[in-house]
């Protein structure tokens, strides 16, 4: 159960809590479905709460080839 | 003059080529560039001329990779180099090795030519803008991976939205080849589907230092990268080619972060008054689900059962009100017409009349009212008050 909430991202979840925050404005909404959303939306608050406090700037830095413009040979001088 | 004296074209050349060599090692020179070819090689030749002259001129690729800004035909230019002789052709040209512009204005002369080329080329135009995403999970950036640009959009990141991946392609931001090593950077990162945004950008610098960003090559990298961009290059007042180009203008690459990302305290923020507000929804959910319940005990449907029960005994009650009253007026009508038919019965008392005398005539046990009735020689009863006879 808990493995299958991480593997949802942070937006997943922020947008299902936004969702959720929809609905539950909703008037005619049975009232377990409302305690259902509610837990739910409580149980998803803590993860994204989590996520972004345990979250780093992960930095990936691209090998990038180097432009053949920047080589210099001494042939051309 | 003897033979000894007689030159050849070579030796000639030899010596012009020395002396002219010797004479001009190096100089500067003012003058304004024609015929300017770039050679697919990398090398440029053109002509620098006056109103009075002109001259050949090479740049080397090895030198013309220093010079920060593409020229032009009409752009004056300051160029250093030496005197050199092409003795196959028998013509002197300038060998450049550095070349800057004669003046700001002429920088600002290629800049509004650009622009103007790129804006009626439709490259400016609104339509072409991509939307910048709210949230992105990897941000492409192409700065110097050195710069201070970088390390602001790092601490950026850390503060506003550290879910955030940074893909920095490095890049080269000023002087030579920084347009096509930006350029390339641009391209490297839309190999990547997952990037959902690109921040191209460098920290403030002089007009040189941000020239690259004023590029034809640039502009047009920008232009065409599927992943929306921000240009980020750190100027207050001025802008860039790159900044009309891009789908979105920054004028700092911190600023740039910050429209990239959503701030990361709005989010507990949401979160919070997610929180806050559903349990107040809730309990307002549930405090209306008792009073409806309440609503509905109370309701007149609810009441139907007991309603009904009180309804049906008095339906019964009446019903037996209704039967005794029946039964006691029938009882009271029996009596009275009972009555009526015993006082009638009465009235007719025969006996009273046959104890006055009178007598009964009976033939065929009816009796005979009128004498026309009576059948004479049958036989007859005659009932008298105290006695009857049969009269054969």
């Amino acid at each position: 159960m808990k493995k299958k909430e991480t593997k949802k991202t942070f937006n997943e979840n922020l947008n299902r809590l936004e969702e959720i925050s929809r609905k539950l404005e909703e008037d005619n909404l049975d009232l377990e479905i409302a305690i259902e959303l509610y837990e739910e939306g409580v149980e998803l608050s803590k993860i994204c709460i989590e996520l972004l406090k345990s979250a780093e700037v992960k930095i990936t830095e691209l090998k990038t080839k180097l432009n053949n413009v920047l080589e210099i040979s001494d042939e051309d001088i | 003059m003897s033979e000894k004296n007689i030159l050849t074209v070579g030796g000639l050349t030899k010596i012009i080529k020395e002396i002219l060599e010797e004479s001009f090692p190096s100089f500067s020179l003012i003058g304004e560039i024609s015929n300017f070819k770039s050679h697919y090689s990398g090398h440029w030749y053109f002509t620098l001329k006056d109103s009075d002259a002109q001259i050949s001129c090479t740049m080397w690729k090895g030198y013309n990779n220093y010079v920060f800004f593409k020229p032009e035909d009409g752009m004056k230019v300051i160029i250093t180099g030496k005197l050199t002789v092409y003795p196959p052709r028998g013509s002197y040209q300038i060998d450049i090795r550095s070349m800057k512009p004669a003046g700001e204005g002429e920088l600002q002369a290629a800049f509004e030519r650009l622009k103007r080329k790129l804006f009626e080329e439709g490259l400016f135009d609104e339509v072409y803008k991509k939307e910048i995403p709210s949230s992105p999970k990897k941000i492409g950036v192409v700065t110097s991976i050195d710069g201070a640009a970088f390390k602001d959009i790092i601490s950026v990141a850390q503060r506003r939205y550290p879910l955030v991946e940074l893909v920095i392609a490095p890049a080269k931001v000023q002087g030579a080849g920084a347009a096509e090593s930006i350029v390339n950077s641009i391209k490297q990162l839309n190999l990547h589907k997952d990037i959902e945004v690109i921040i191209v950008g460098r920290g403030g610098g002089s007009i040189e230092d941000l020239w690259a960003f004023n590029e034809e090559i640039v502009a047009r990298a920008i232009f065409n990268s599927k992943i929306p961009i921000i240009s980020a290059v750190g100027h207050e007042v001025d802008f860039t080619i790159s900044d009309f180009v891009a789908d979105l203008r920054a004028a700092t690459p911190t600023a740039a972060m910050e429209l990239a990302t959503p701030d990361v305290n709005d989010i507990y923020m949401t979160i919070e008054s997610f929180i806050d507000n559903s349990f107040e929804t809730l309990l307002e959910k549930i405090d209306f689900a008792n009073e409806s319940l309440v609503n509905v005990i109370d309701s007149y449907g609810f009441r139907q059962p007991l309603d009904n029960v009180r309804r049906k005994s008095q339906q019964i009650d009446n019903a037996v009100y209704r039967i005794e009253n029946n039964l006691e007026r029938r009882l009271i009508d029996y009596k009275s017409s009972l009555q009526l038919l015993t006082s009638k019965i009465d009235s007719h008392n025969i006996e009273k009349t046959l104890k006055k005398g009178f007598v009964l005539v009976t033939q065929q046990n009816k009796f005979v009212l009128r004498g026309e009735k009576f059948v004479a020689g049958d036989s007859f009863r005659l009932k008298f008050f105290d006695k009857e006879i049969e009269v054969n």
